[in-house]
């Protein structure tokens, strides 16, 4: 019998953990030639602004060791044309979950208005850990307080499920997961990309036009997967995990980590059915192994872990 | 429609130093400037793909035509015929089909690659090719010898003046517009790209740019790949992958500025 693959991000239901990572994916038009986005448990859209805004200047990619940075700089038409995208993708049934990014408290609650007169949105996702915007993005995301703030601010304005992508790029990342479970966040996603930057010795000049950029591919899935870990163990709502995930067992660690749904980013670069493989990847594992549905196993590897957790002196090593 | 596609190796063969040609079987059904995202390692190292053009593709397969310049094309150089490789396309818009009888072909160097299957499907469609190859000495000017008998005149241009002449590639365009403008399409490097739409403009001809930029899905989804141009709207960031890699030449180097 096929397992049961939906899980729950507050109120919303998903078909299945598995969606493309916000700013992966464009708003979904550009991988529909390959596969059915129906099939997906959700489909995350590219990071939306209130005004339209350009991005960083070229050179905006770098390739490093099974990685890749990124300084985009959150290139998007602005809510108002996005809109429209969205209200597209929703329209052929597909679940759209937006990435709301803003520089100050007034952008963010400027997109969720426009976006609350539309059905098209089925949850936000607060980006307030974007490394590549000189002002707001990652600085929203660092402080537990300016964190709590927002979420409640955002939270008076719309009955959908707000999620909050954490970034990476912080001391205590449980920390700022609790005050958005605090200040009324439904889920929490993470991770955003890790802070990198990568020189070029012909022209001895920072690779990258914006000087830094965000790291991820499989490079940051052990860092990624640690995250997630410690985040699922410090809050009680749902967790959606990403950073590297290449393939359903990827996916599949992630979920017995604690994450209950995933996302994949820079994977579908590599291959533009990644996604759709995970799905049917995370099916066959739970088929084999005998669980019946994918919420058995969200977690799962904490189940041991709690008896071999710390030795007497309590610092978690052994 | 882009798809992604395993195809075997037919052929692969050094044509000129550190110039590979190679035939993969099956066609991708490409017009002339598209690419093909290329999956050089099943490892994820090196991660992305690599953009390379359409040098040819029909019912004897698909060719492509590349330079090994780094890591990955020196990885997909050791592939051997029989090998099956992974395959992204057919990407981008591809040059626009001229109006005109007569066009200017202007390529530099590896340049040619996507300009040799523009010219093979220009001259299969009855127009007039003036192929204009400049490189930096003679065993760079490398050509599919089926395609120089359909050219209406090739002139080869070498830094070093080994071959043709002596000097840059598009100083030769000029002989060519004197007697009224011809669409120029052209691929090389950039400054090269820059000195011919300035000297096309100068003749008031229109001339359409194939850029490179570096890609990381292909398809116009991470936005990674911009180019800055210059529209009547203003400065935009526009996508190398799909709104290009082929440009009106003005909007990538304009020149009021
Ligand atoms: C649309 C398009 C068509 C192209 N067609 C051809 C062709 O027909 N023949 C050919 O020889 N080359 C072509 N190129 C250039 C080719 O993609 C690069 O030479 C190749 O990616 C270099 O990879 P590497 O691993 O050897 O070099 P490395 O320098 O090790 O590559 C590091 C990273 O930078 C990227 N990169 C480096 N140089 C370039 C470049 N010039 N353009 C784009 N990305 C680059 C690589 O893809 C990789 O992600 C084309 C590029 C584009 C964008
Ligand atoms: C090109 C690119 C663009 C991205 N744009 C956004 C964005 O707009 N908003 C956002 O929250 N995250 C963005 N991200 C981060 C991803 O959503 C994801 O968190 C990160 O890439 C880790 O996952 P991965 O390793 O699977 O790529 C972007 C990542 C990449 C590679
Ligand atoms: S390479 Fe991703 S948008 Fe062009």
């Amino acid at each position: 019998m096929a397992a049961d693959l939906t899980v729950k991000i507050g109120n919303l239901t998903l078909k299945n953990p598995v969606m493309p990572a916000s700013g992966c994916f464009g708003y979904g038009e550009e991988y529909a030639p390959f596969y059915d986005l129906n099939k997906l448990g959700a489909v995350v859209v590219k990071g939306t602004t209130a005004k339209p805004c350009l991005g960083n200047p070229p050179i905006r990619l770098a390739e490093t060791p099974a990685g890749l940075l990124n300084a985009i700089g959150l290139q998007n038409p602005g809510v108002e044309a996005a809109r429209e995208k969205i209200r597209s993708l929703a329209q052929t049934g597909v679940t759209v979950i937006v990435n709301v990014a803003g520089h100050s408290v007034e952008d963010y609650l400027k997109v969720i208005e426009v976006l609350e007169q539309d059905e098209g949105t089925a949850a936000y996702e607060i980006n307030i850990s974007c490394p590549n915007v000189s002002a707001g993005g990652m600085a929203f995301g660092t402080d537990p307080r300016i964190v709590e703030s927002l979420v409640k601010t955002l939270r008076s304005c719309t009955a959908k499920p707000l999620i909050i992508k954490l970034s990476p790029n912080v001391t205590d990342i449980a920390e700022i997961a609790r005050a958005a479970e605090n200040a009324g966040a439904d889920a929490v996603s993470l991770i955003n990309t890790l802070l990198g930057m990568a020189i070029d010795t012909s022209s001895r000049r920072p690779l990258l036009a914006n000087i830094t950029g965000g790291l991820s591919g499989p490079a940051v899935k052990p860092v990624a997967l640690r995250m997630v870990w410690q985040v699922s163990s410090a809050v009680n709502i749902p967790v959606i995990g990403m950073g590297g995930i290449s393939n359903a067992q990827d996916a599949v660690e992630f979920l017995l980590a604690g994450a209950d749904a995933v996302a994949i980013g820079a994977a579908n670069f590599v291959n533009p059915t990644v996604c759709i493989e995970a799905v049917d990847g995370i099916a066959d594992y739970l088929v084999k192994n005998g669980f019946s549905s994918v919420t058995e196993i969200i977690g799962l590897a904490k189940n041991t872990s709690a008896d071999k957790k710390g030795g007497a002196c309590g610092c978690g090593k052994k | 429609m882009p798809q992604k596609r395993v195809m075997q190796i037919k052929e692969h063969s050094l044509v000129a130093p550190d110039t590979w040609r190679m035939v993969l079987d099956g066609s991708v059904s490409a017009k002339p400037g598209q690419f093909v995202q290329v999956s050089v390692s099943s490892t994820y190292d090196p991660l992305l793909r690599r953009p390379i053009s359409v040098h040819d593709d029909g019912p004897d397969g698909l060719a492509l035509l590349y330079r090994t310049v780094g890591r990955g094309t020196h990885m997909l150089a050791e592939k051997k015929p029989g090998d099956n490789l992974d395959i992204l396309g057919p990407l981008g818009n591809g040059f626009p089909v001229p109006a005109e009888q007569k066009v200017i072909l202007v390529a530099g160097g590896i340049g040619a690659a996507p300009l040799c299957y523009l010219a093979k499907k220009l001259g299969e469609a009855g127009k007039q090719v003036i192929f204009l190859f400049g490189a930096q000495n003679a065993t760079q000017l490398y050509l599919p010898k089926t395609l120089i008998p359909s050219l209406t005149a090739l002139e080869k241009a070498t830094d070093d003046g080994s071959t043709g002449h002596h000097g840059l590639v598009t100083e030769l365009m000029k002989k060519y517009l004197e007697n009224g403008p011809l669409p120029v399409y052209s691929c090389g490097p950039e400054g090269m790209l820059r000195a011919v739409v300035k000297t096309a403009a100068s003749y008031n001809a229109q001339a359409y740019v194939s850029l490179e930029a570096r890609m990381a899905c292909g398809v116009g989804a991470c936005l990674g790949c911009v180019v800055e141009l210059s529209q009547k709207s203003g400065k935009t960031y526009q996508r190398v992958c799909v709104d290009g890699p082929v440009f009106p030449g003005e909007e990538v180097f304009c020149h009021g500025c």
